[in-house]
């Protein structure tokens, strides 16, 4: 058999780049970013001591660019794009499932709009050097609280079903056991990941340090 | 006396494909174990709505009344499922009666399927077993595979998978989740398994497997019970390897 006839399409490709993507760096990224984001949970000097490391990172814009916005910019991009190509059915098919189709879609607008909106106040307003002060200062406006919170729920979600989505489009569950399993496995993401990043949001807006026991006791 | 029990029954009328679409009700005498192609007959056999008027015989598409054919599937109060295996005293009356939307109407409730035969031929669902010369004996299938194949084997092409999959709609071409179990099916045979590369890359093309977004209706839809969400995930493995990994490792 020739060879050509063993090639995919160029949309079976970008889809798979899409799902992975997802994954790996967008989901990776928000993983780090929440861990980063913990240090609040310890100090403000923490925290700018890690926002620190961060900001003076080597190559830092071909990381930023290479490793987040384009990954970013591309999942959210084509998500739209496929969302288009869908049509939802839930009111005729309330499954589980289907409910999942949907909100998957919902939270990744809002998510990417938020993501949008998070990079311009804390990335581009503040020339990439923002400190807990800075965005302690946003964490006062209600109308900044809300879209954090909001921000925060719909991409844990997204990432908890996106977790499950992958593990059943790439094969990696396929049985009824083992899709349960992947469920069960994105839901507990989802959640870690909301209550982390509430925990993080209070932290900024109560000037809240639960772990600062961890530090060594001041004279 | 006692009246006689009646079905009420409302059927989504249309001439063809480019006339107006309309609702009819009709008043049936009910009888035991009456099911939803029961009711078209009676409805054939004297074709007056409720209100008096004369009508049409309803055209429909039906034949073996067990669930095996697959001719007769149909929206049944907003459902997608097959008409013969459908009773009249399961149901929430009136009962509504409508064509599936994912394909192209021929005459009320008849549609034609032809897409997904299409595609049956795009992918090659089937296992060649004859050449111009005597092929001889191919290998022996497993008792798992056989075990395996057996449910997969069960697909009746009804198309219900497809009508109540987001992803198949005007904009977008998406096979649906019968065709890729029935490529796991002529995959996992072993004689079948001699062309699953040119399977897979049909189904990595334009409307391939790509396009499912795992809202999993599929297999609470299929008649059948067809693990459809596993036969999926098993022939998305491996499209991507050999997608990915095929021209790394040949």
């Amino acid at each position: 058999m020739s060879s050509t006839t063993t090639q995919p399409d160029t949309s079976y490709l970008l889809r798979k780049l899409h799902s992975f993507t997802g994954l790996l760096p967008v989901g990776a990224f928000l993983a780090e970013h929440f861990w980063s984001n913990s240090s609040a949970l310890v100090s403000r000097a923490k925290y700018d001591a890690t926002s620190q490391e961060l900001q003076t990172i080597p190559f830092r814009l071909i990381v930023e660019w290479g490793g987040i916005f384009l990954p970013m910019l591309f999942h959210g991009g084509y998500g739209i794009y496929i969302w288009l190509r869908g049509k939802s059915n839930v009111s005729a098919y309330p499954w589980v499932g289907n409910w999942l189709y949907v909100t998957q879609r919902y939270t990744g607008l809002i998510a990417f709009a938020y993501i949008g909106w998070h990079l311009y106040t804390e990335r581009w307003l503040t020339h990439g050097t923002s400190t807990y002060e800075s965005v302690a200062m946003d964490m006062q406006n209600p109308w900044y609280l809300t879209f954090f919170v909001v921000g925060v729920l719909a991409s844990s979600f997204h990432l908890g079903v996106g977790i499950w989505n992958f593990l059943c489009k790439w094969g990696l569950a396929a049985t009824v056991r083992a899709q349960q399993a992947a469920g069960q496995f994105g839901a507990l993401v989802g959640v870690a990941f909301s209550v982390v990043g509430i925990l993080i949001i209070l932290s900024f807006r109560f000037d809240w340090h639960p772990f600062s026991a961890y530090l060594p006791p001041t004279k | 006396m006692a009246e006689t029990k009646q079905v009420i029954v409302s059927v989504k009328r249309q001439a063809g494909p480019k006339e107006g679409a309309r609702w009819e009700e009709f008043s049936l005498r009910w009888r035991p174990s009456m099911n939803v192609i029961i009711c078209l007959r009676d409805i054939a056999e004297n074709p007056v709505t409720r209100g008096g008027q004369k009508t049409t015989p309803i055209s429909y598409d039906s034949n073996c009344l067990e669930e095996i054919c697959g001719s007769c599937a149909m929206l049944i109060n907003g459902r997608a499922r097959m008409a013969c295996s459908a009773l009249v005293d399961q149901l929430e009356q009136p009962i509504r009666i409508a064509p599936m939307s994912k394909f192209p109407l021929v005459r009320d409730l008849a549609v034609d399927r032809q897409f997904m035969f299409e595609s049956l031929k795009r992918v090659k669902a089937w296992i060649p077993i004859d050449g111009t010369y005597n092929l001889g004996e191919g290998p022996r299938v497993s008792p798992e595979i056989q075990e395996k194949g057996y449910p997969l084997s069960n697909c009746i092409s009804c198309g219900n998978c497809l009508e109540v999959c987001p992803q198949v709609n005007e904009h977008n071409q998406f096979v649906g989740a019968a065709i890729i179990s029935q490529v796991r099916l002529f995959n996992m045979h072993p004689t079948g398994a001699m062309n699953k590369s040119e399977r897979l890359a049909a189904l990595m093309g334009p409307g391939g497997i790509q396009e499912c977004a795992n809202a999993q209706n599929c297999v609470h839809a299929c008649p059948k019970g067809i693990p459809l969400t596993e036969s999926i995930a098993e022939v998305n493995r491996d499209a991507w390897k050999q997608a990915l990994l095929g021209w790394l490792a040949g």
